[in-house]
C-alpha cells in the first residue's frame, strides 16, 4: 500500500469515525462495545483498502463492514457478543437499509452534527450539563443519577429527554444555518 | 462390527456432550429396564445442573434475573425505550421492545435515530469517547493487528502537523471545524483531564512481609529518570531508602526494588503509600512491576481490580478517574474486580479494564504506549549518543521501514537460564575494532540471562564517516553476537521472536560488511558502535547481559 492511500485511509478514518460509531450504536450494539466494533470495522476496511472501489462513498463501505460485523455478533457466544440482544438487533438491521437520508445522518453530516451538538452543550445551564455529564462523561445509569440527585428515576429519564429533544433542536438549528452558507 | 454402547457409555456420552444421534432414545431403553441404570442418570444429571449453576451459570443469577423480568414487566415502553438507549435493558426488557417495534411501524427507525443521538452526547461530552481518544485506541489495534504496518509511525507525524499552531484564515472550506482545532481540543483536554483527575488506587502488597521485617527499609530507590521531583509528604531517605508513609512523585520516573527481589517504577504525578507491612499503596500514576523469578508473588490492587496472579511484567494505568486499567507484557497473570468475584487470566500482551462504576471487568485492546517512560527506565538501557528507540514489549521486528540511523532496542526476554553454551562473537574491550569474521568465545550456560536484540539502520549518504552510538547498560554485558549465523543459530536458544522469521528475514541480519565498528567498555557496561554511512540494509546486534 502506498503512503497516499494511507494518508487517505487515516483522513478517512477522521472524517467517518463519529457517522460510524452512531450507526453502530444503532444497530443495539452495547454501548461499551461500540468503539471496539467500530475500531474492527476500520481494521478490516483498512486491510481491505485495495479493494475499494474510490469511486464510490467510503462511508457507505465502512457502514456495510460495520452491519456485516454487527450481524455476525448473533452467532457468538453468549458471553461474547457485542449486542444487547439478538431480537433487537434483528429488527434494527433491518430498518438500516441505506437510505440518502441515512447517508445524510451518518456519513457526510455526521462530523458536523457532532460538532453542532457540542456548542449547544456549551449553552446549557450548569444543572444540566451536571445531570448530563453525570449520565455521559460518568456513564452513570439514570437509576445511579436519580440517587446522586436525589430524584427518581423516571425524573431523570424525563430529563434527560427533554435535554436530549432540546439538543436535538438546537443541533439541527445549527446545521440547517451550517448547510444554508 | 462394533459393539453396542452400554448403558453407562451411553450415559458418559450424554455428561460429555458428545450423545450422537439414537443415544439418548437407546439411554432411554436401557434406563427403563434398569433401575440402578435410570437412578445413576438421574444423579448425573441433577449433580450436573448442580455444577453448572455453582459455576454461575445459574443459581441467584436466574433468580436475580426472574426477578428483575417481573419488575421490568410493568414498565412502560418509554421507560423500556430508555433502558434500551442507555444501554442498560436485559433481554428481556429489549424483547419488549421489539414486540413495541413489531406493532408500531416506523417506531425502529424512531429508536435508532435515538441511539444515534445518544452516541453523539457521549462523544460530545466524554473525554473518554473524544475523537482523541478513538484513534489512539485505533492506532494502537491497528499496530498490534496489523503487525506489517507503519500506521502508528504515520499517525504520529500527523498528529505532529496537526498540532502545531494554524493561522488564523486558514480554515477548511466546507467544515465547520478544521481538524487543528478538533485535534488540539480533545488531545489538551485528555492532558488535563490525566493531570488533574485523581488516578486510582493501586497497592503493592508485598507477601513477602516476613522477609522484609528485619530490614531498615521497606524498599530503595535504583534508578530515576531526569527531573524527579517530590512535593509534599514523604520522600526517599539520602540512601534511597523508601519507608512507610505517602509519597508524592510530582514529575519524573522513579523505579524501587523491593527487598523480595521485584521492581516496582512508578510515573510522576503519582502519589504512593508503602505501609509498615511493606506493602506499597499507588493512589496516582502508572506503575509497572517486574516480578522477581525469586519473589514469592507480587499482589497489586487498584480501586477496581487486584492482580490475583503475578506476571513476569504488568502495567496498571489509573490515570482515569472510574477506570483502571491491567496490562500485561510478559508472562500470564490473573486479575480480579476487587471484592471478590469476577476474574480474568490475562496472557502476554492482553490488557483488562475495570469499570468501578458497572463493577465489571472489559476487555480492551492492547496499548501499551501509556508506559512508554516508565519502559524507557525499567529496559534497563540508557541511549548516551545518537538516535536511540527503546521499543515497547510486543513490538513487531521489522526489516524495512525503520528511520534512518536511528538504533531501535527491543527487550527479546527478560530473564532466562541458558540451557547450554552460547556461541557469542569477539568483542575488544576499551577500543573500536571492526565487527569482522572472528573465531567466537563459548558463553558458559550459567546464571540469568537477559537477552536484547539492536536493529541498527543504516542511512542513506554514502561515506567514510560513520555514525556513532552509545548506550550504557545497568547489568553487565557478558555477549555480545553481530555476526548472522551466529544471530541465527543463537534465536531459538535465548528465546528470540526471531526464531519464528523466515529465511528472508534472517538471511545476511548481522554486521557483516566488515566496515562497522564495536567498542566495549572496560567495565562492559557500554556499547558503542560506529556504523558507515550509506549500508544496504537494516543490521542487527545481540546483547545478553548477566542479571546475577
Amino acid at each position: 500500500m502506498n503512503l497516499s492511500a494511507r494518508e487517505l485511509f487515516v483522513q478517512q478514518v477522521r472524517e467517518h469515525h463519529s457517522g460510524l460509531r452512531g450507526f453502530v450504536r444503532s444497530l443495539g450494539v452495547d454501548p461499551l462495545w461500540v468503539d471496539d466494533v467500530a475500531q474492527e470495522a476500520f481494521i478490516v476496511a483498512y486491510n481491505r483498502l485495495d479493494e475499494f472501489d474510490q469511486s464510490r462513498d467510503f462511508g457507505a463501505w465502512l457502514r456495510g463492514i460495520a452491519r456485516n460485523l454487527v450481524i455476525n455478533e448473533r452467532r457468538k457466544d453468549a458471553r461474547r457478543k457485542r449486542i444487547l440482544s439478538d431480537n433487537l438487533t434483528e429488527v434494527l438491521i433491518a430498518s438500516s437499509s441505506v437510505s440518502e437520508e441515512e447517508d445524510e445522518e451518518m456519513g457526510d453530516l455526521a462530523l458536523l452534527r457532532l460538532n453542532a451538538l457540542k456548542e449547544c452543550v456549551k449553552s446549557l445551564p450548569e444543572k444540566s450539563l451536571k445531570l448530563l455529564k453525570s449520565r455521559y462523561e460518568d456513564d452513570n445509569s439514570a437509576q445511579d443519577i436519580a440517587e446522586a440527585f436525589s430524584m427518581n428515576p423516571p425524573a431523570v429519564r424525563k430529563a434527560l429527554e427533554r435535554m436530549r429533544a432540546a439538543l436535538r433542536e438546537c443541533m439541527e438549528e445549527k446545521m440547517a444555518l451550517a448547510t444554508a452558507h | 462390527m462394533k459393539p453396542e454402547p452400554t448403558g453407562s457409555e451411553l450415559l458418559q456420552r450424554l455428561l460429555l456432550g458428545e450423545s450422537e444421534g439414537g443415544d439418548m432414545t437407546a439411554l432411554g431403553t436401557a434406563a427403563s429396564g434398569d433401575a440402578d441404570l435410570a437412578k445413576c442418570v438421574v444423579d448425573e444429571l441433577t449433580f450436573s445442573e448442580l455444577l453448572r449453576q455453582a459455576l454461575g451459570g445459574g443459581g441467584n443469577d436466574v433468580e436475580v434475573r426472574f426477578e428483575a423480568s417481573l419488575a421490568s414487566a410493568s414498565l412502560s415502553i418509554e421507560d423500556l425505550l430508555g433502558r434500551v438507549t442507555e444501554g442498560s435493558a436485559t433481554s428481556f426488557e429489549c424483547d419488549q421492545v421489539v414486540k413495541h417495534l413489531w406493532e408500531s411501524p416506523g417506531a425502529e427507525r424512531q429508536l435508532r435515530r435515538d441511539l444515534v443521538m445518544e452516541e453523539f452526547l457521549c462523544e460530545a461530552l466524554s473525554a473518554a469517547k473524544s475523537e482523541g481518544a478513538f484513534l489512539e485506541s485505533l492506532e494502537t489495534r491497528m499496530w498490534a493487528e496489523t503487525r506489517n504496518d507503519r500506521f502508528v509511525e504515520d499517525f504520529t507525524k500527523r498528529l505532529e502537523l496537526e498540532l502545531l499552531p494554524v493561522p488564523p484564515d486558514a480554515v477548511e472550506d466546507g467544515k465547520i471545524v478544521s481538524f487543528s482545532t478538533a485535534w488540539g481540543r480533545p488531545v489538551a483536554k485528555m492532558a488535563a483531564v490525566a493531570a488533574a483527575l485523581g488516578f486510582g488506587a493501586f497497592v503493592v502488597a508485598q507477601m513477602a512481609a516476613a522477609y522484609l521485617a528485619g530490614t531498615p527499609s521497606l524498599a530503595s530507590v535504583v534508578k530515576t529518570s531526569s527531573g524527579v521531583i517530590w512535593s509534599g509528604g514523604a520522600s526517599p531517605g539520602e540512601d534511597g531508602s523508601i519507608r512507610s508513609g505517602l509519597y508524592h512523585l510530582q514529575s519524573g520516573v522513579v523505579s524501587m526494588r523491593m527487598a523480595s527481589g521485584s521492581e516496582l517504577t512508578v510515573e510522576g504525578p503519582a502519589i504512593f503509600e508503602v505501609g509498615d507491612d511493606a506493602s506499597t499503596f499507588v493512589h496516582e500514576g502508572i506503575a509497572l512491576a517486574r516480578v522477581s523469578p525469586t519473589d514469592l508473588g507480587i499482589s497489586l490492587r487498584s480501586e477496581g481490580l487486584s492482580v490475583s496472579e503475578s506476571a513476569r511484567l504488568i502495567g496498571i494505568d489509573a490515570r482515569t478517574d472510574g477506570t483502571t486499567e491491567a496490562i500485561v507484557f510478559n508472562g500470564e497473570g490473573g486479575i480480579c474486580l476487587t471484592g471478590g468475584g469476577k476474574c480474568r487470566e490475562l496472557s502476554e500482551f492482553e490488557a483488562v479494564k475495570a469499570d468501578h462504576a458497572r463493577e465489571k471487568l472489559i476487555d480492551v485492546p492492547y496499548n501499551p504506549h501509556a508506559f512508554s517512560n516508565a519502559w524507557a527506565l525499567l529496559s534497563g538501557v540508557d541511549d548516551n549518543l545518537g538516535s536511540v528507540n527503546i521499543e515497547l514489549p510486543g513490538a513487531e521486528i521489522a526489516s524495512s521501514g525503520g528511520k534512518e540511523g536511528e538504533v531501535q532496542v527491543f527487550v527479546e526476554n527478560e530473564s532466562f537460564r541458558p540451557e547450554s553454551e552460547l556461541e557469542v562473537d569477539r568483542v575488544m574491550v576499551g577500543e573500536f575494532a571492526v565487527a569482522e569474521a572472528n573465531p567466537g568465545q563459548q558463553l558458559q550456560a550459567k546464571g540469568e540471562l537477559r537477552s536484547y536484540l539492536l536493529q541498527l539502520w543504516p542511512t542513506a549518504e554514502d561515506g567514510d564517516e560513520g555514525v556513532e552510538t552509545s548506550l550504557t547498560f545497568d547489568h553487565p554485558v557478558v555477549g555480545v553476537i553481530f555476526s548472522s549465523d551466529r544471530l541465527e543459530s543463537s534465536d531459538s536458544s535465548v528465546g528470540s521472536v526471531m526464531a519464528q522469521a523466515g529465511e528472508a528475514e534472517s538471511a545476511g541480519r548481522g554486521m557483516d560488511s566488515g566496515s562497522d565498528e564495536i567498542l566495549l567498555s572496560q567495565d562492559r557496561r557500554t556499547l558503542n558502535f560506529r556504523v558507515k554511512k550509506g549500508g544496504g540494509q537494516v543490521e542487527q546486534v545481540r546483547v545478553l547481559v548477566a542479571l546475577n
